[in-house]
């Protein structure tokens, strides 16, 4: 096994627009299956995927979703320029959101994003500053 | 591998109904006339159903001179339990049996008993193994195929039950050797059947075990024959079938039967395919069985058979409800030694497992496809011949089609 790179999938995200919210990650769901990949890594990543683009929607001023493809693993990036997560261990604890109220009223700021993430992957990463936040999430095959 | 669905080149039009319907896009068109892909076709009928110039219609060969010319061997007959729901209301089940002999067959055996016996087997499987959740009926051949080609990863989910078809067979097989001391090829086995794909199953089975059904003889072709026998018949007695085996013919029937109360009863094909969908999106694994046959209402839509599967269906639930039960099922105290022995149980052959590509080969052959795919204008108009713009990409990169073939691109030149 080695852990050469094969492939790149990227999506830009729109801060704020509910509308398409969630086409980047079901893209990356269909491309995953048609390589085959296993239904219950598809099911993490597809997790992982859709949470990363609802906190760039929600969050930031607009980003971007990567889908790296390794031999031996599949890594979900997320980049974005934003005010950055303010406490990382807050953000990380479920339940806790700072999204507004007119978010909630859509459904979405159950502060379960990042929990959820870190739940279904096997390696994350944020950096995260004043500019935006960059988020690595890998997932083992 | 003996093909079940004929196709006459002068009905066809060319229309690409049958394309477009195909589950496993196994139709292309060439030069303007329906060709079937014989290595991805599940049997399923659906091209039979959706012709409107009735270009296809589903056979079995050689069954009639096996029946007939064969008088030195000993002929078993295992009729579907759909069969019981072919005649008009209130015809004495026991009459319909009788009349099969007279057709010319030493024995029956009714695939009810068989059914009782899996519907037993079934149960204490989905008890005691809980590993793999939602298990799916290995009943529907065509089902089973549809998740071979399509949904690879869910092979692991079949529950591999023998079907009582094949179960019957054996148990019938079995008698015979014993009770006239004969050989096993002294015995032929028939199998009388709603359902094309039956006869892949027999064929070229998913498993690895030799059936023991011979020939497949389609229901619509034996009907009429039988039918002036049934009204002939005077001999009310008979080995009962099983009442509640006879349900299995309608879909629900198996889990009904085997006392199951968390499944799901999915048939019809495009509905299948919406629930196979769920389980490969990991969902649906709180669910112990789903009950998934190709056919509308079960294998009473399967079309071989005679009658209206609305009407068939009615008719075998009032049979199987409004019944006296005087079923004696010549193997049910045999079941807990059978299924001891592993009777019930089979696995795949090796090469039948899912063998995927390695994720390097699959990346480079998805990347040219699509490259091929992009240059294509995304109609899905199936003027190519290829039910969708990816089909013809596909076709491509397999050098199966020529990428020219796109009627909208050439207009445009």
């Amino acid at each position: 096994m080695t852990d050469r790179f094969l492939k790149r999938y990227s999506y830009n995200i729109t801060a704020n627009d509910f509308m398409s919210a969630g086409k980047g990650s079901s893209s990356i769901k269909s491309n995953l299956k048609s390589l085959g990949i296993d239904a219950n890594i598809i099911r993490r990543i597809a997790i992982i995927s859709y949470e990363i683009e609802i906190n760039i929607v929600i969050h930031s001023f607009g980003g971007k979703l990567h889908c790296d493809i390794y031999e031996n693993k599949i890594v979900i990036v997320s980049e974005d320029i934003g005010p950055g997560i303010k406490d990382i261990d807050m953000a990380m604890t479920e339940g806790f959101s700072t999204a507004t109220d007119s978010v909630r009223e859509l459904g979405f700021g159950a502060g379960m994003g990042l929990p959820n993430i870190k739940k279904y992957s096997e390696g994350l990463e944020i950096n995260t500053g004043s500019t935006g936040t960059l988020i690595i999430a890998t997932i083992n095959l | 591998m003996n093909f079940s669905i004929m196709f006459d080149k002068d009905k066809c039009r060319g229309c690409t109904n049958c394309m477009r319907r195909c589950p496993t896009q196994a139709i292309r068109l060439i030069n303007n006339k329906a060709f079937i892909n014989i290595s991805k076709c599940i049997h399923c009928g659906e091209c039979i159903k959706i012709c409107p110039y009735n270009a296809y219609t589903p056979e079995s060969i050689e069954w009639y001179e096996q029946m007939h010319d064969s008088p030195k061997k000993y002929k078993i007959a295992i009729p579907t339990t759909t069969l019981y729901g072919q005649f008009p209301r209130g015809t004495d089940i026991c009459k319909v049996q009788n009349s099969i002999l007279k057709l010319g067959f030493d024995f029956v055996y009714d695939t009810s008993w068989a059914a009782d016996l899996a519907a037993k087997a079934l149960k204490l499987k989905i008890e005691n193994e809980k590993k793999i959740r939602p298990y799916i009926t290995t009943t529907c051949p065509a089902a089973i195929r549809l998740i071979k080609y399509r949904y690879p990863s869910l092979m692991d989910n079949l529950i591999f039950i023998k079907e009582p078809m094949e179960i019957a067979g054996m148990l019938a097989r079995e008698r015979a050797r014993k009770k006239y001391n004969l050989k096993d090829e002294d015995i032929k086995v028939f199998y009388i059947s709603p359902c094309p794909a039956k006869l892949l199953a027999v064929t070229d089975p998913i498993g690895d075990y030799k059936p023991s059904v011979d020939w497949v003889i389609p229901l619509n072709k034996i009907y009429g024959e039988l039918y002036r026998e049934v009204i002939r018949e005077d001999n009310m007695t008979c080995s009962y079938p099983s009442l509640s085996g006879m349900k299995w013919a309608v879909a629900g029937g198996q889990s009904e039967h085997a006392g199951l109360n968390n499944y799901i009863s999915v048939h019809g094909m495009e509905n299948i395919i919406q629930i196979l969908d769920e389980i490969e999106n990991g969902k649906l694994s709180d669910i112990d069985f789903v009950e998934a046959l190709a056919c509308a209402n079960g294998c009473v839509g399967g079309t071989f058979n005679v009658v209206n599967p609305f009407i068939a269906s009615s008719s075998i639930n009032y049979i199987s409800n409004s019944l006296p039960d005087e079923c004696i099922n010549p193997d049910i105290d045999r079941f807990e030694e059978l299924y001891e022995s592993g009777f019930f149980n089979y696995k795949l052959k090796e090469e039948e497992k899912f063998n995927k590509l390695s994720l390097k080969e699959a990346v480079e052959k998805n990347e040219k496809i699509r490259e091929i795919c992009d240059k294509l204008p995304g109609l899905d108009c199936g003027s190519c011949g290829a039910p969708t713009c990816l089909a013809h990409a596909e076709d491509v990169y397999n050098n199966e089609s020529e990428f020219d073939d796109c009627v909208v691109l050439r207009v445009k030149k």
